[in-house]
């Protein structure tokens, strides 16, 4: 007899096995392995590695780390705001399915497809025993750590999947929360060390013990620095780490939060309007369209003012990226980095061209997407423009939104010219260094183009999923090469280079013209 | 182009969907002013062909023509000519009223001057100018209905494409709908409209394509479809109160082939042949019988019936040329939106 609460369980659990995704999923693995462990192999035999097993272990336990990291923010973020978000899920709440059962099938599930696809690594990973430099308990340690930070992943999401209305607010604040975990303890013990709390022999026992207990107990709960303790040569510690403990214990406790907070956050059913999380809309105003607002243009207003959010839009990023550069201000500070005006221009110049870059990458998943799931691209595509026109506007009125974010790099530019001067010399001033400049941004133009392509094909989680791929198809394509051009010296790293530029610029032009098409077949069939 | 052009012009149209063929070969034109209805079941091609009517789609195989304009060379000037309003709303969530239509005036090129005059009239047509600074995902289903048809008329087309328009629409906000379309046909408009409420279109529409698993099963004018099954008629006779002595009145006319009484009614359902009888016997004789006659009228349903026929398998099909059908109302040149 089937228990009730494990009905919709069982069906996800079968309907995720069983989905072409997960067969791609899989093989996509495979391929993963496959090429870390090809270089590695080759830089063993010619004596680069002394410990390629540790090298190999390594690799796939911090691609598993960002990979699990990833799926937090679309995969198990999108458990309940999906259901959200199609309206569905007051018709599930209306069935017999109680609380915990909705919660066991639409996360739990997920949670099971992930944790098998970590564990189906195993087999191929014991190849590390036999590289050398490993031993099984370093692998049996690195697979427990990353499962109990995949089980501590999927239910943070899952609670905020389940407290918000639409995924990229709930996939938003699992990324800084996770940030926070991952990051916040170094800044905490540093900040503990210089405000003169008494630390050491005096500490010792004593309630003013209590902070650098918390702050280590915290450090030594981050997967990331248990697995920097797994990978230190001679390792012997317990395969089960508080890490571990601590994980599974805060992992279980952020699910019975889920299911207490799941009756009172999803009661009423909301509609769930785009566009409108960067401002508190009322519910009548004025037109905001200005006066000489003409032809195509209108488009790029659109895409401006609603998916880039506008103004307050713009000043929010201004304020994300002014955030992070306080906190690394303070955290450099803390570590005895002198705050000086080349420190400064250099912080302003990097953490404007990363925000920049994520707040691109966010737009090009967004902004087709958002049409399609409110069926407004049909209208769209009606106007008297070509679906080129119609894109590259939408495009221009994102990039509005985002790139005057650069400005910061500017002031960074202008506050220590010299060291660019000095920087892009050193970049420019061989063939090697100046097309690795090239396919460096080539390349991000191409994962702009491929986030943007998969966010046309799949409902969710374009941007993982565009991070994986390239990552696959990179690692493919440097490899192969490498093979090719590895005896060249530096002649060799310049044409390798040239080969990926082309490839990349090939692969993006293909795209570009496959968004253009893809975009008509969803407007038609809308 | 010439007054006598059709506004829409089909000929062996084919689209298929991988290997699912939606479209097989139709034909049909639509006259200039008239509202056209189009009807079929789910998965007759309906969408299909309004799409590529919209341009969304192009024509695999056949001729399709927008004001001669052949709809996938000239797809800019046929969409400049054509609103097309689709089964589904096609809203900005976050925009009010009045930015959604401004947008999409802007869009088509217009200015801030003409923006403000066209938005003024679309929203007075569809009854909204209360509402032009009201958030739409506040609005209810009725009103966005409206806003899509007030945004299909900004640019002031010449053709309408509508999509089931009333669709999930309650009884007033149809009716409302109903008479928008026609004001619209006052305005010079031609309407192509595809829906399944068979009897709202016999009353709406001068014509009707109906289409069955991809083929025309008839085109031609509503008159068309009742006289389809030759020389029956089909009235319904309504009294201000029962008459029992009405039923055997009406049988006893010649050519009287049955008569039949809904319940609860005071209603008389008359089946004659019109080469024996015709309406004023059959009325004189109920009056003569002493019946208080409120209304008699052709039975509308046999549009429904009609459907049915149609779109049986087996049946072959009737086409009409809907130029014969009742002349539309004169357009008006100088109608806006």
């Amino acid at each position: 007899m089937k228990i009730p609460a494990f009905a919709l369980f069982e069906r996800s659990l079968r309907v995720e096995t069983r989905a072409p995704m997960m067969s791609w999923v899989r093989a996509g693995l495979l391929i993963m392995i496959l090429f870390i462990l090809l270089p590695i192999q080759s830089m063993a035999r010619m004596g680069v590695y002394a410990a390629p097993g540790l090298h190999f272990l390594e690799e796939m336990a911090w691609v598993n780390f960002v990979f699990i990291t990833l799926a937090g923010l679309s995969y198990f973020a999108s458990a309940i705001t999906e259901e959200k978000e199609e309206m569905m899920l007051g018709l599930l709440r209306m069935t017999d399915l109680s609380p915990v059962a909705i919660l066991l099938g639409k996360s739990t599930s997920r949670l099971v497809g992930a944790l098998l696809l970590l564990v189906v690594q195993v087999p191929f990973v014991l190849l590390a025993v036999t590289l050398g430099g490993v031993g099984l308990s370093q692998i049996a340690a690195a697979y427990a750590t990353l499962l109990a930070y995949l089980f501590l992943v999927s239910n943070l999401a899952l609670l905020f999947s389940v407290a918000f209305r639409n995924t990229s607010t709930a996939a938003g604040v699992t990324l800084g929360v996770l940030l926070f975990f991952l990051l916040a303890h170094f800044w905490l013990a540093n900040l503990l060390q210089n405000s003169g709390w008494p630390t050491g022999i005096h500490a010792r026992g004593g309630i003013s013990s209590v902070p650098y207990k918390f702050v280590d107990l915290w450090r030594q709960a981050t997967p990331s620095d248990r697995l920097g303790t797994i990978f230190e040569t001679g390792f012997t510690g317990p395969v089960i780490s508080f890490q571990v403990l601590s994980n599974l214990v805060i992992g279980v406790l952020l699910f019975f939060v889920s299911w207490m907070v799941f009756e009172p956050c999803t009661r009423e059913e909301k509609e769930n309007a785009p566009g409108g999380r960067w401002r508190i809309g009322p519910k009548t105003r004025q037109s905001r369209i200005p006066r000489g607002l003409i032809g195509s243009k209108a488009i790029s207003w659109k895409e401006f003012t609603f998916t880039s959010g506008g103004r307050i839009g713009l000043l929010i990023k201004f304020g994300v990226a002014g955030v992070l550069i306080l906190f690394c201000n303070v955290f450099f500070q803390e570590l005895g980095q002198n705050l000086d005006r080349e420190f400064e221009g250099g912080l302003l110049i990097w953490i404007s061209i990363l925000a920049t870059a994520i707040f691109l990458a966010l737009d090009a998943g967004r902004i087709f997407r958002e049409e399609i799931r409110w069926k407004t691209l049909s209208s769209l595509v009606t106007l008297p423009i070509s679906i080129p026109e119609l894109a590259y506007r939408k495009v221009a009125g994102a990039l509005a939104g985002t790139l005057p974010v650069l400005i910061g790099a500017i002031i960074g530019i202008a506050l220590i010219p010299k060291d660019v001067g000095d920087f892009l010399s050193d970049v420019f001033g061989d063939t090697a260094g100046t097309f690795g400049f090239i396919f460096a941004i080539l390349q991000f133009i191409l994962f702009l183009h491929l986030t943007a392509f998969l966010s046309l094909v799949i409902k969710r989680g374009a941007m993982p999923l565009a991070i994986a791929i390239q990552y696959l198809g990179g690692s493919f394509l440097m490899t192969f090469m490498g093979m090719l051009f590895f005896r060249g010296g530096a002649d060799g790293a310049a044409a390798m280079l040239i080969i990926a530029a082309l490839f990349c610029v090939t692969m993006t032009v293909i795209l570009h013209l496959a968004i253009g098409r893809r975009l008509a077949d969803v407007a038609a069939q809308e | 182009m010439s007054d006598n052009q059709p506004t829409i012009e089909i000929r062996d149209l084919h689209h298929a969907y991988k290997r699912q063929q939606a479209v097989r070969g139709i034909s049909f034109t639509v006259d200039r002013g008239a509202i056209h209805g189009f009807v079929g079941p789910n998965g007759a091609g309906k969408t299909t062909t309004l799409k590529i009517l919209a341009t969304l789609l192009k024509p695999q195989r056949g001729r399709v023509r927008v004001f001669g304009l052949d709809v996938g060379a000239n797809y800019k000037d046929v969409r400049r000519k054509t609103g097309f309003m689709p089964d589904h709303f096609s809203l900005y969530r976050q925009m009010t009223v009045q930015e959604y239509l401004d947008f999409f005036a802007a869009a088509y090129g217009m200015n801030l001057q003409e923006r403000t005059r066209v938005v003024g009239d679309v929203l007075a047509l569809t009854d909204m100018e209360s509402r032009r600074n009201e958030m739409i995902k506040g609005l209810s289903r009725g009103m966005q209905q409206r806003i899509s048809l007030a945004r299909v008329l900004v640019h002031d087309p010449a053709l309408l494409l509508l999509d089931e328009p009333a669709s999930g629409l309650d009884p007033r906000a149809r009716i409302e709908l109903m008479e928008i379309i026609r004001e619209l046909q006052r305005m010079g408009k031609t309407i192509f409209i595809s829906s399944h409420i068979l009897s709202e279109l016999a009353l709406l529409c001068d014509s009707v394509t109906i289409l069955d698993r991809g083929t025309v099963r008839y085109s031609g004018p509503i008159s068309g479809l009742h006289q389809r099954d030759g020389d029956t008629g089909d009235y319904l006779l309504s009294l201000a109160e029962d008459h029992p002595g009405v039923e055997a009145t009406l049988r006893s006319v010649s050519g009287v082939i049955e008569v039949t009484k809904p319940a609860n009614a005071p209603q008389y359902r008359v089946t004659f042949r019109k080469k024996e009888t015709d309406l004023n016997l059959l009325l004189r004789a109920a009056l003569d019988g002493g019946a208080q006659v409120l209304g008699f009228q052709e039975n509308l349903r046999q549009l429904n019936q009609a459907f049915m026929d149609l779109t049986e398998p087996g049946v072959p099909p009737v086409m009409m040329d809907a130029a014969k059908a009742a002349p539309p109302p004169a357009p008006n040149p100088g109608g806006a939106a």
